[in-house]
C-alpha cells in the first residue's frame, strides 16, 4: 500500500465514523437531556451530577482504568455482534458465550503447565475464544443449514450457559473450590493472568486484545476476500449466492466468530479482572454488549467508541451516586434511552435500503421506467 | 355475455406518481354491468397499480372514481369491500395454517359479533362451492391445497362476498389449459347475474376469448380501447408493444458459427411454486450467433436463464458448455456472462458501490487478491477502466449503485460480466425499462459480442427487438419450444402463433438445432 | 434420598405458585407473537408491574389498584414497544432488549426511592377458599390455598383460548402474524391489530408481575423477575402458541424452576442446575424439530411494510 494510500484509507475511515456517528451521537444527546429531566425531577442538579459522572469516568487515572475495565468485555462481546450484524445475523447470546468462554479460560488457567507463562496466558485466552465458539455451534448449524432463527436459540443457550457454570463451581462441581464460601473456582494461577497495565488498578491487558481485534476485525471487513463475501450475504443473499458464495458456510463462520470473541469477552473478565471464576459473574454484560453494538451501527471501530461510552457510564455512575445520591442504576437508563432513541431515529441509510428492497419486485422493473432515465 | 347498459364502474384521469416512476398516466376506464373488460399490457405497464388504487391499497394522486355512477373515495380495501368491488391478487392472499373456510370468512364482519359461526358459514361456503363447481372441502387447511385449488379458493373467497365488480389479476398463472376453461366458464356465470369482471393479463389469446372489451395500457397510459370483436392478435401486440413489429435487421457481418457451446438437452425444471417450468426443453448455441428466445413473459424463460447459470436445481436433463457438463453456480468470468432478468435483486447488491459490484464475481482472484487481502487500488483501477470502457455514468466508483439510473446500473452488469469475454453470454430482458439511448446500447453491445465470437442467447419478451437481433429464434410456450425459425426470413405471425402455442402452423416439433 | 408423598404436594404447590405468574404472561405472549411481533422485552414488563403492584399495595392497600397499576406499567412500556416495531419497523429485538435495560434500571431507581427501608409491608392477593378446603391432600396446598391471582392464572387461558379461535377477532389475530397483507386486503387493519397484540403482551405482563410479588412473597427486590420473562419466550414455542398448551409448558416450566430449590435442600445426586436447564433445551430441541412440527407465525420478527404488497 503506497503513502497516498495509507493516508487516504485513515480519512475515509475518519469521514466514515463521522457520517455514522451523527445519528447515535444525536441520539445520546437526547438520552442525556430526557436523564438530565429525570434527574431534575428528582431534586438534584443536572450539570453536577454529570460532572461528577465525567469525574468517575475520566477524572483521573483510576478512573480511566475504571471506565477501560468495564468497557472491555462490552468492547469483545460487541466486536462479534457487529460482525453478525454485517452478516445479517444477531448475536443475542453474548452472555452464553461469555460464561462458555470463561469456564473454557478457568479450566486451563488451573492447570499449570509445563510452558513459559506467556504461552499459558496465550493457551487459556485460546481456551476462552474456543469456548465461546463452541456454544455458538448449536445455533450456528441450525441457522446456517436449517434456516431456524439464531435468536431463540442463543437467548436459551445463555440461561444454560449461566447454569452450566453454576453447576461447574458450585462444590462439587469440576472447577469449585473447596470450602468456599459462595461458588467459586480457585485462583486463576498467576502464568495465566493477563498483565496487569498500570500499578495499582485493575485495568488489564484485556482492553488492549480488544482495540486491536477490532482494528483486525475492521481490517477483515474491507480488505480481504471473507469480509467481502460475509457483507454480500449480509445486504443481500440472492446476489451473493448468484457471484459463488457458499451462503450456508459463510452464516456458519459468521456465527462461530462472534461465539469466539462471546467467549472472549467472558475470558477477559475471568483472567484479568475476576481472577476467579465467580458464579453468575456476568450480570447482564452480554446484552449490554449488544446494544454496544447496535448503537455503533455494527462498525468495528464505532463499537470501540460506544463501549467506551458504557464502560464510562458505568464508571462514573459510582461516583455520581456520593456526589449526588442518584442511583448507579441510572447509568441504565441513559443507556437504555440512547438505544431507544437511536433505533426510533433510525440509521437513515438502513431505511433506504429496505425501504427499496421491499419495494423489490415488480417495483424494481417499474422504478427504472423513469423517463429520461 | 350480457352488455348492461349500466355503466357499473368508472376511473377516471387517475395518475399515480411513485419515486421516479409515473406508473398511471391519465387513465381513464369504464366498466359496464355483465361485461368482462380486459385489461392488457406489458409488465409494468401499470395494471397492477390501476387496480390497487380501485381496491384501495394505495391513493391515487389525481383522478375520480364513480361506482355505480356515485363517486367514491376508496381510501382502503374496507371500503372497497363495501362497495362491492373485489380483487384477486397476483400472489396468493391465503393464510396456509387456516382453514379454507376460515381464509374465505377472513374480514367479513359476523352478523352477531363476535362469534364466528362457522355452522352456517360453512354451509353457504359449500353452497357456493357446488354451484360453481369448486371443489373443495371447508376444514381443509390451506397449505394442503394445490395451487389450482389456492386460485379457487380465492375466486371462491370473493364470490362469498357478494362482489359486484371483480377484479382478476393475472388469474391464470398457474392454471392448466383445461383449468383456464372451467375459469372462463365461472367468469361468464358471474356476468350472467350481473356482476361485471376486470380481467387483467399480458395473454392475448385468453384475453381475446373471454373479455367483451379490451383497454391496452402502456407505459402507465391507455393506448385505446376496442371491442374483442374486432381485435387480432397482431393489433393487440402493436398496442402493447408500441413499436410497429417489424423486423428492422440490424446489420452484421457473417460469422463462423460452426462450434456448439451451450448445449440443452431434455431439460425439465420446476418454477418457485414447485409447478414444471420448463419441459423436456433442448437448445443449442454455437460461437457467433445471437438465439433470441421470443415469447410472452412467465413461460419458462427466466427459469430456463437460471438452470444454465446454474441457479437453478434441474428435475432432468442436461447442460453443457463447452463439452463440460453443468453441475452448480459457474464462477468462471470467462465460461459465462449471464445478466439476469431482476437486475438489482439478483444482479447487483444496491448498497456495495459501483466498484465492488464490479468485482463480485472476481474479488478472490490474484489480480485482486494478493495473499489474503483484497488490493483496493487495483480494483478502484479496474474499476475505472471498465466505467470508461462501457460508458457508465458515475461521479465515483465508490457511489452505491442503488444511485445510478436503470441503464447505467445495467451497464455496471454487463461491464462485470463481459470483460473476461465470456465464451457463452446469456441475457436475460436486459433492456427492460431501459430509455432508448440505453437499449440502444445494449443491442450494439450484444451483436459485438457476437462478433467476437460469443455464443449468445437473448431472450426477449419484446419480439421487436428479438427480431432485430437474432440469427436464429426459438418460441418458448409454457416450457416447451414450440417451434425454431431462421431470423432472416421469419414471418412475425407466424411467430405470433407460436406465441400463442399453436404449434400446428409449424412442422417442428421441440426444435433441436 | 426419600421421595415422600409430602415432598410430593409440597412441590406441586409450589408448582403452581411458580407457574401461575408465567401462565398470567404467556397470555399475552401469545396474542402477540401469533400478531407477528417478537416481544422480548416483556421481562422488563414483569419486572413493571412487579414494582408497581408493590408500591400500588403498599400506598392504598388494595390489591385490585395495586393489579390496575401493573396492569399500566406494564402496557405503557408496551405502547414504546409498538411504536417503535409497529409505526417506525424498528428492529423488534433490539427495542425489547432496551425496555428490558429501562425496566431494570428504572425500578432500581424507584425502588431505592420509595422504599429505602428493605422490606416494606403490603397488602397480598386474598385466598378465596375456606381454611377447611386448605387441608385436602394434594390439592388442599395445591389448589385451595392459593390466592385469587393465581386462579385467574388457571382460568385465563380458557377465555383467550375461546376468543383466539371462536371469534371473529381471533381469527384475524391468527392471520395477521402468517400474512399480514392477506388482512390488508380482507379489510381489518393491520397496524391496529399489531398494535393491540403488543398492548395485550403488556397488559398481562404486568400482571404477570403482580402475580409474582403479591400472591405469597410480598417484598420487591431488585431483578425479582430473574428471567421469567424470557422463559415464557420459550413456553410459546413449547406449547406452539395455543394458549392452553402454552399455559402446560408454563406450569411445566413453574415445576421446574419449583424442583430446583427443594433438590437444593436434601441434596440429591442429580445437581438442580439440570432440571433448571431443562426448559431452555427442551425449546431448542423443540425449535429443531425434535418434539413435531413447531412453525411459528411466519412473519414473527418482521416489519410490516403496508406498502410492500
Amino acid at each position: 500500500m503506497s503513502g497516498r494510500g495509507t493516508k487516504s484509507f485513515l480519512l475515509s475511515g475518519a469521514r466514515e465514523l463521522l457520517f455514522s456517528g451523527a445519528r447515535p451521537l444525536f441520539a445520546i444527546a437526547l438520552a442525556l437531556l430526557t436523564s438530565a429531566g429525570m434527574i431534575l425531577a428528582t431534586d438534584a442538579n443536572p450539570i453536577t451530577a454529570y460532572a461528577a459522572l465525567l469525574q468517575g469516568a475520566v477524572g483521573n487515572f483510576v478512573s480511566i482504568a475504571n471506565t477501560c475495565v468495564r468497557a472491555t468485555p462490552l468492547l469483545l462481546g460487541g466486536i462479534g455482534v457487529a460482525l453478525g450484524l454485517k452478516a445479517g445475523l444477531l448475536n443475542v447470546g453474548v452472555e452464553g458465550q461469555i460464561y462458555a468462554g470463561a469456564a473454557a479460560a478457568t479450566a486451563v488457567g488451573l492447570i499449570a503447565l509445563p510452558v513459559p507463562p506467556c504461552v499459558h496466558l496465550f493457551l487459556a485466552v485460546l481456551a476462552g475464544f474456543l469456548g465461546g465458539l463452541l456454544w455458538a455451534v448449536i445455533p450456528g448449524y441450525l441457522r446456517a443449514y436449517r434456516g431456524i432463527s439464531e435468536i431463540v436459540v442463543t437467548l436459551m443457550l445463555n440461561y444454560v450457559g449461566f447454569y452450566f457454570i453454576s453447576w461447574l463451581v458450585e462444590y462439587p462441581g469440576i472447577l469449585a473450590e473447596k470450602g468456599a464460601v459462595f461458588p467459586q473456582s480457585p485462583p486463576i494461577l498467576e502464568s495465566a493472568q493477563l498483565p496487569v497495565l498500570i500499578r495499582g488498578t485493575s485495568l488489564h491487558a484485556g482492553i488492549i486484545l480488544g482495540v486491536i481485534l477490532a482494528l483486525f476485525f475492521h481490517l477483515l471487513l474491507r480488505y480481504s476476500p471473507f469480509g467481502f463475501r460475509t457483507r454480500m450475504v449480509g445486504e443481500n443473499p440472492e446476489a451473493a449466492r448468484y457471484a459463488g458464495v457458499n451462503v450456508t458456510r459463510q452464516i456458519l463462520m459468521v456465527i462461530l466468530l462472534f461465539g469466539g470473541m462471546g467467549g472472549l469477552a467472558g475470558t477477559g473478565e475471568v483472567l484479568g479482572l475476576k481472577l476467579r471464576l465467580f458464579d453468575a459473574f456476568s450480570g447482564g454484560v452480554g446484552y449490554e454488549a449488544i446494544a454496544v453494538a447496535l448503537l455503533a451501527n455494527g462498525k468495528p471501530l464505532g463499537v470501540i467508541l460506544s463501549a467506551f461510552f458504557f464502560g464510562a457510564l458505568k464508571a462514573g455512575a459510582n461516583k455520581m451516586q456520593i456526589v449526588t445520591g442518584i442511583e448507579t442504576s441510572m447509568a441504565l437508563v441513559v443507556l437504555a434511552l440512547a438505544v431507544l432513541f437511536v433505533i426510533a431515529i433510525g440509521f437513515g441509510e438502513r431505511r433506504l435500503i429496505s425501504r427499496r428492497r421491499k419495494r423489490g419486485k415488480d417495483q424494481a422493473a417499474k422504478e427504472t421506467q423513469a423517463y429520461g432515465n | 355475455m350480457g352488455q348492461g347498459e349500466e355503466i357499473a364502474l368508472r376511473m377516471v384521469r387517475m395518475t399515480k406518481q411513485f419515486p421516479g416512476v409515473l406508473a398511471n398516466d391519465n387513465i381513464t376506464l369504464e366498466l359496464r354491468a355483465g361485461e368482462v373488460l380486459g385489461l392488457l399490457g406489458e409488465n409494468g405497464a401499470g395494471k397492477t397499480t390501476l387496480m390497487n388504487i380501485l381496491y384501495g391499497l394505495h391513493q391515487p394522486d389525481a383522478g375520480e372514481i364513480y361506482v355505480n355512477g356515485k363517486k367514491a373515495e376508496i381510501t382502503s380495501p374496507r371500503v372497497a369491500l363495501d362497495l362491492g368491488i373485489g380483487m384477486v391478487h397476483q400472489q396468493f392472499m391465503l393464510v396456509g395454517n387456516l382453514t379454507a373456510l376460515e381464509n374465505v370468512i377472513l374480514g367479513i364482519p359476523p352478523r352477531h359479533p363476535p362469534l364466528l359461526e362457522l355452522d352456517s358459514n360453512r354451509a353457504r361456503f359449500k353452497k357456493l362451492a357446488k354451484e360453481y363447481q369448486i371443489l373443495i372441502d371447508p376444514s381443509t387447511p390451506v397449505w394442503q391445497l394445490s395451487v389450482g385449488d389456492k386460485q379457487w379458493l380465492e375466486i371462491l373467497k370473493q364470490i362469498f362476498r357478494d362482489v359486484n365488480i371483480l377484479v382478476l389479476d393475472e388469474p391464470t398463472a398457474v392454471l392448466a389449459p383445461s383449468q383456464v376453461q372451467q375459469l372462463f366458464k365461472k367468469i361468464r356465470q358471474l356476468t350472467e347475474e350481473g356482476g361485471a369482471v376486470i380481467f387483467i393479463s399480458h395473454k392475448l389469446d385468453e384475453v381475446l376469448e373471454v373479455t367483451d372489451q379490451i383497454t391496452v395500457l402502456r407505459d402507465g397510459h391507455v393506448i385505446g380501447t376496442i371491442s374483442t370483436h374486432e381485435a387480432t392478435p397482431p393489433k393487440l401486440a402493436q398496442m402493447m408493444v408500441g413499436r410497429p413489429v417489424s423486423s428492422k435487421r440490424k446489420p452484421r457481418p457473417a460469422s463462423e458459427t460452426t462450434k456448439e457451446v451451450l448445449v440443452v438437452e431434455g431439460l425439465c425444471c420446476d418454477d418457485d411454486r414447485g409447478i414444471p417450468a420448463l419441459k423436456n426443453l433442448s437448445l443449442t448455441v454455437h460461437t457467433g450467433e445471437i438465439v433470441g428466445v421470443a415469447g410472452v413473459g412467465g413461460n419458462g424463460q427466466k427459469e430456463l436463464a437460471e438452470s444454465i447459470a446454474g441457479l437453478r436445481q434441474t428435475t432432468k436433463g442436461t447442460i453443457r458448455i463447452n463439452g463440460e457438463l453443468l453441475t452448480g453456480v459457474i464462477r468462471d468470468p470467462s465460461l459465462l456472462g449471464y445478466i439476469p432478468e431482476e437486475r438489482n435483486r439478483t444482479g447487483l447488491v444496491d448498497s456495495f458501490g459501483v466498484e465492488e459490484n464490479l468485482i463480485l464475481k472476481t474479488f478472490d482472484t490474484p489480480s485482486f487478491t494478493h495473499r489474503g487481502i483484497l488490493k483496493w487500488g487495483a480494483i478502484r483501477q479496474a474499476a475505472d477502466n471498465l466505467i470508461e470502457a462501457y460508458d457508465i455514468k458515475t461521479p465515483h466508483s465508490t457511489i452505491p449503485v442503488r444511485h445510478l439510473s436503470g441503464g447505467n446500473q445495467q451497464r455496471v452488469v454487463i461491464a462485470r460480466e463481459l470483460n473476461a469475454g465470456p465464451a457463452l453470454l446469456v441475457s436475460s430482458q436486459p433492456t427492460r425499462g431501459l430509455d432508448l439511448g440505453a437499449v440502444e446500447a445494449v443491442h450494439n453491445m450484444l451483436l459485438q459480442e457476437r462478433s467476437r465470437g460469443a455464443a449468445v442467447l437473448f431472450i426477449s419478451a419484446e419480439l421487436a427487438e428479438v427480431m432485430a437481433l437474432s440469427d436464429r429464434i426459438v418460441v418458448m410456450f409454457k416450457g416447451e419450444i414450440m417451434g425454431e425459425l431462421d431470423a432472416e426470413t421469419a414471418d412475425v405471425s407466424l411467430i405470433g402463433e407460436l406465441m400463442l402455442g399453436h404449434r400446428e402452423v409449424f412442422a417442428v416439433g421441440g426444435g433441436t438445432s | 434420598m426419600e421421595i415422600s408423598l409430602g415432598f410430593i404436594s409440597d412441590w406441586l404447590a409450589a408448582t403452581v405458585r411458580c407457574g401461575a405468574p408465567l401462565m398470567l404472561v404467556g397470555v399475552g405472549g401469545v396474542y402477540v407473537e401469533r400478531t407477528g411481533v417478537f416481544n422480548i422485552g416483556m421481562e422488563g414488563m414483569m419486572l413493571a408491574g412487579s414494582l408497581a403492584a408493590i408500591a400500588g399495595s403498599f400506598f392504598t392497600g388494595s390489591t385490585f389498584v395495586a393489579t390496575i397499576c401493573a396492569m399500566a406499567a406494564g402496557g405503557l412500556l408496551a405502547v414504546g414497544h409498538a411504536y417503535l416495531t409497529v409505526t417506525r419497523r424498528a428492529n423488534q429485538i433490539i427495542s425489547g432488549l432496551a425496555i428490558n435495560f429501562l425496566a431494570l434500571g428504572a425500578t432500581n431507581m424507584l425502588f431505592a426511592r420509595l422504599f429505602p427501608t428493605v422490606k416494606a409491608r403490603v397488602c397480598l392477593y386474598p385466598v378465596l377458599a375456606p381454611a377447611w378446603l386448605h387441608d385436602i391432600p394434594f390439592l388442599g396446598p395445591a389448589i385451595f390455598s392459593q390466592s385469587v391471582i393465581v386462579w385467574i392464572a388457571f382460568i385465563l387461558p380458557v377465555p383467550a383460548a375461546w376468543v383466539l379461535y371462536r371469534t371473529s377477532w381471533g381469527l384475524n389475530i391468527r392471520a395477521v402474524g402468517d400474512h399480514p397483507h392477506a388482512v390488508a386486503t380482507a379489510g381489518p387493519s393491520v397496524l391496529r391489530l399489531k398494535y393491540i397484540g403488543v398492548i395485550l403482551s403488556g397488559l398481562c405482563a404486568g400482571l404477570g408481575g403482580s402475580a409474582l410479588v403479591l400472591s405469597e412473597l410480598g417484598y420487591f427486590a431488585p431483578n425479582i423477575t430473574a428471567g421469567r420473562g424470557f422463559i415464557v419466550l420459550a413456553a410459546l414455542v413449547v406449547g406452539k402458541w395455543n394458549p392452553i398448551w402454552v399455559a402446560v409448558a408454563c406450569l411445566l416450566f413453574g415445576g421446574a424452576d419449583a424442583l430446583q430449590l427443594r433438590v437444593q435442600t436434601f441434596g440429591s445426586v442429580i445437581p438442580y442446575q439440570f432440571p433448571v436447564m431443562f426448559p431452555y433445551l427442551l425449546t431448542i430441541a423443540a425449535l429443531a424439530g425434535f418434539v413435531g412440527r413447531t412453525v411459528g407465525p411466519k412473519t414473527v420478527g418482521q416489519p410490516y411494510d403496508p406498502e410492500g404488497l
